[in-house]
């Protein structure tokens, strides 16, 4: 214990010198602002970041990045909010409530809920990872192929209960998903699928122009069927702020969201992106008022905001204990140390120990910046609303191409983003949510890849999925859920025909 | 639109005849990089674009074209203008994809001009902490008792790990049960927690869990003993004479550059590589510079087409192509 | 007995697309078929027949249940907005190699400004011209994204 003090004691004497606070200031801000801009996210900015930062102490460096990073997932929920426009998986299910809050008049409140959850995530995972940091890294180590693939069996399961119209189509949405997630090139024989011959489809379909294409393409459509009404609509803005009877309301959802997300962001392998939904799974689910999720819940933008900010804060358990990245993110700050001349490793902790604390005393000052600095721009970005929207979506258009192209330079990212633009339109007009869809696509790859890593292992057995502990743990709580979203689905149908039977 | 186009068209031939070496470089120059930011090769790329632009004396900005193996990037640079103002930072994957890939859209051996090579990434071979074989020896005696629940964990077709784990079987004569990942911090990370057995990757990636302890390190591939790694024995050491080979990394534009501009950047290349910095930084990666005779197109060009003959046979005989 | 025609629209979508990722494994267009394996030891193609199976199962479900649903009030189909709107991310691939990223931006939102019938020329070229300083001076400026201002299709500014 006294270790530990002694630890954070050099941790905030690195981070709070006026130079790493201006640093990490610097990292939340422009976090903040490529999390508002559509297209481009924290990957493609800490990738453009990286040569700059050669020139700084490697401690300053990463401050900045991680600043970046979770600035970023305070960003992303400001657009997904808004604009209905998700930059990440996790902002995905931010959307569903927080958008429609907006159109309800009620983006101050939502915006509020998401920072200020965001922040209690932030600060409480910031201490889990410098208390736990070891011991959780080492229990990590744990999970295997299999239980990853029962893992992501239940974030499917959590996928389909996010939807609040017809179960049916959202688990169609969820397969055409996972379907257009396998395009690429196949991992164990190496093979190319669906990829028509085209080598840029290789590497898989990218995810931002899915996101973009399902999401905002499709949403700037549905505005342009009827221009007069998004006019309409904005002119309704109520208060900025969160009411008590609100504060209220989202402080269980903001506690149970940090628990998820903390223990699924130390998972190395992509536990976090899980997070989001499961929380929201899991609040639709324990609500007295089931019925109001999707319609504008603030519970709903509460409960995933804190999953994933505190997901994105225990992700740099692995990254910095073992030096093993949990995402891509994280493997471009393993990138930044080793420009620096720093190997990434077990060793860092005790090599480095004010790189190591430093970083992590510094997302304490860089969540209280981000507070600081996101409650009064609410007012500015509700304002953006005000904006007649014929002039906003050419903008949202210019962000989303560049941000697109500047990820990987390719220009067949784009042709993707017509793509799923037309496919996310259509299907949307006819009442299918994208968020599952989304979800699939992200999930998909992971669950095959585990599927067979984990049978290659036992030797095609399959009962390693069973006779694991993890896995038949994560199988039987999917099976759990499953069943509770399909009886209200039942009982709610049932009563759909007693309603007809009365006409 | 039409009349756009054919500005375009007959800029892109005025552009390609006015380079001339004697004001080279006039503007940023791009150096691609066929894979993601943040791994070795992009920091490799990243430490050599910053010495070489101060000698340049003009910004070297790195640009990551990512996918299938770093052929797309390859095909970029293939189709781009040959002013010496796109330059290509690749490893080992020139020569592999050659074979590995039976479509690639350009010709690995004519469509670049060669302008040197850069550092030669050794390998390591390494097992879960608690794997019974101590030594080099005893690993080949356990996996060849036990072809049947030894696993072989690689970072994905085309990938380091991958070529090195089809150097070990062949040398071996043995087939074993690979496990592949989506890149080496998965494999690791199971490795770490043992659910796969051994696997074969860069010291970049490895160096720190060795000094560390949370594996156990049996091999290096490169011809002599590691500064950072004294105690880790070569293959040859071991019996695997045939087990010596590193990644790789040379330094391309596309063909048909003019000749005075490829000299240019071989003088970079070769300044770039005496920086103390570089010098530093390769060190943490534990890898060196290239020597200055290597640093040459002639040394490069050579290198890729014995690779090319090196690998193809091995790929063939493996069976598993990218396509 | 109304047929919910939008649930019949959602279910053909489902099934046209399982039959185009099936197909594709079992016969191979523009590319080889995909071998399928076995459970213990899946191929390729296992997992792509696995999802499209059950999707087809799905899309069949969503049909067979538009018999008895409402379908929902839609608005006029955009057919503006989608000829404007979709082309635009298709030629900001094609052009911004050549051109760079000062004409891209710029054409890019000048095109799409006109999905909407609202859009005047003069409103057009002012708010190309702002958005295209705004996104020269973040991605360009602050971000420094490696694509080039002018592209080699000019050659005076490149």
């Amino acid at each position: 214990m006294t270790e530990l003090v002694a630890n954070l004691g050099l941790g905030l004497s690195v981070a709070f010198t006026w130079y790493n606070v201006l640093f990490c200031f610097a990292g939340v801000l422009l976090g903040t602002l490529v999390g508002v801009l559509p297209g481009i996210g924290p990957t493609a900015t800490i990738a453009l970041l990286l040569p700059v930062t050669l020139n700084y102490d490697p401690s300053s460096a990463l401050i900045m990045l991680a600043g970046v990073y979770y600035g970023a997932q305070y960003g992303g929920s400001t657009t997904a909010i808004l604009l209905n426009l998700p930059g990440e998986s996790s902002s995905a299910v931010t959307a569903i409530d927080g958008y429609r809050m907006g159109r309800l008049g009620r983006a101050g409140p939502a915006l509020a809920a998401a920072a200020l959850s965001s922040f209690f995530a932030g600060t409480v995972a910031t201490f889990l990872l410098a208390v736990f940091a070891p011991p959780l890294a080492v229990a990590a180590l744990r999970f295997g192929p299999a239980d990853y693939f029962s893992l992501m069996v239940l974030g499917l399961v959590c996928a389909i209960a996010l939807a609040h119209g017809s179960v049916l189509k959202a688990v169609g949405m969820v397969l055409v998903g996972l379907l257009f997630g396998l395009v690429g090139a196949d991992l164990f024989s190496g093979m190319q699928r669906f990829t028509f011959g085209q080598i840029e489809l290789a590497d898989k379909i990218n995810f931002v122009s899915v996101a973009i294409g399902i999401f905002g393409i499709a949403e700037i459509l549905r505005n342009l069927e009827n221009e007069k009404a998004r006019e309409a609509m904005v002119t309704k803005i109520t208060n900025l702020f969160p009411s008590k009877d609100d504060l209220k309301r989202i402080v269980a959802p903001a506690i149970r969201g940090t628990a998820l997300g903390s223990v699924l962001g130390v998972l190395p392998g992509g536990g976090a992106i899980l997070a989001a939904f499961a929380s929201y799974t899991v609040e639709k689910r324990i609500s007295k008022t089931p019925e109001i999720f999707g319609q504008g819940a603030i519970e709903g933008v509460a409960a995933p905001e804190a999953a994933n900010n505190a997901g994105a804060q225990t992700s740099f358990i692995p990254t910095l204990t073992l030096g093993i990245p949990a995402n891509p993110v994280m493997a471009l700050m393993l990138g930044a140390m080793l420009i620096q001349g720093i190997v990434p490793g077990p060793r860092v902790m005790t090599n480095e120990p004010e790189l190591f604390w430093g970083v992590i005393a510094s997302m304490w000052i860089g969540n209280g910046l981000l507070v600081l600095l996101n409650l009064p721009l609410i007012g500015l970005w509700v304002r953006l609303l005000t904006i007649p929207y014929y002039m906003l979506f050419p903008a949202i258009l210019c962000f989303a191409c560049i941000g697109i192209y500047a990820i990987n330079s390719n220009a067949f990212d784009l042709y993707e983003l017509t793509l799923f633009g037309v496919l996310g339109y259509v299907l949307v007009r006819l009442g299918c949510e994208p968020a599952p869809l989304l979800l699939g696509f992200v999930l998909g790859p992971l669950m095959e890849e585990n599927l067979r890593r984990a049978l290659i292992i036992s030797r095609g057995d399959p009962m390693v999925f069973v006779s694991r502990p993890i896995s038949l743990g994560l199988l039987i709580t999917a099976l759990l859920v499953l069943i509770i979203v399909l009886l209200p689905g039942i009982a709610r149908r049932r009563e759909a025909v007693f309603q007809e039977d009365g006409d | 639109m039409k009349k756009l186009l054919g500005a375009a068209l007959g800029a892109l031939l005025i552009g390609a005849g006015a380079a001339s070496a004697q004001d080279y470089p006039t503007r940023q120059i791009t150096m691609v990089i066929p894979f993601a930011a943040g791994g070795p090769t992009d920091t490799v790329g990243r430490l050599l674009a910053e010495s070489m632009g101060r000698t340049l004396g003009q910004q070297v900005l790195v640009e990551n074209v990512a996918g299938a193996g770093g052929t797309v990037g390859a095909a970029r640079v293939a189709t781009s203008p040959p002013d010496g103002y796109t330059i290509f930072l690749y490893h080992i994957g020139m020569a592999t994809t050659a074979t590995l890939y039976r479509n690639l859209p350009y010709d690995p051996l004519t469509a670049f001009s060669y302008i040197g090579l850069a550092t030669e990434v050794p390998m390591t071979i390494i097992a879960r902490p608690d794997f019974p074989a101590e030594t080099l020896p005893e690993l080949i005696d356990y996996v060849k008792a036990n072809t049947a629940t030894v696993t072989y964990a690689n970072a994905g077709i085309g990938a380091a790990s991958h070529l090195c784990g089809m150097l070990f079987m062949d040398a071996i004569d043995t087939q074993l049960t690979t496990v592949p990942y989506q890149g080496t911090g998965p494999a690791m990370t199971d490795l770490l927690g043992g659910q796969v057995d051994f696997m074969c990757d860069q010291t970049t990636n490895t160096t720190s869990q060795i000094q560390a302890g949370t594996v156990k390190a049996y091999a290096t591939t490169s011809p002599e003993r590691l500064e950072a790694l004294p105690d880790l024995p070569t293959a040859a050491e071991g019996g695997l004479p045939e087990l010596t080979f590193g990644v790789w990394h040379g330094l391309y534009a596309a063909a048909g550059t003019p000749e005075p501009i490829i000299n240019e950047l071989s003088d970079a290349l070769k300044v770039a590589l005496q920086d103390p910095t570089v010098i530093e930084r390769f060190a943490a990666l534990a890898t060196t510079p290239s020597s200055q005779e290597d640093a040459t197109p002639a040394a490069l060009e050579a290198k890729l087409v014995s690779e090319i003959e090196l690998w193809r046979p091995l790929i063939v005989a493996a069976g598993q192509f990218a396509d | 007995m109304t047929i919910n025609r939008q649930d019949l629209a959602v279910g053909a979508i489902f099934i046209v697309i399982a039959l185009f990722f099936a197909l594709n494994t079992f016969f191979g267009l523009f590319q080889p078929a995909l071998p399928i394996g076995t459970p213990q030891r899946m191929g390729p193609g296992f997992f792509p027949i696995l999802l499209a199976g059950l999707l087809t199962v799905v899309g069949i479900a969503v049909i067979l249940k538009s018999v008895r649903s409402q379908p929902l009030t839609l608005n006029d189909v955009p057919w503006r907005g989608l000829a404007v709107i979709l082309p635009v991310p298709v030629m900001f691939g094609l052009t911004i190699r050549g051109l760079g990223l000062v004409p891209t931006t710029f054409l890019t939102a000048f095109i799409s400004a006109f999905a909407s019938r609202r859009m005047r020329l003069p409103l057009a070229l002012a708010l190309a011209a702002g958005l295209t300083a705004f996104c020269t001076a973040v991605f360009h400026y602050g971000l420094r994204i490696p694509t080039p201002l002018f592209g080699y299709w000019i050659p005076g500014l490149s």
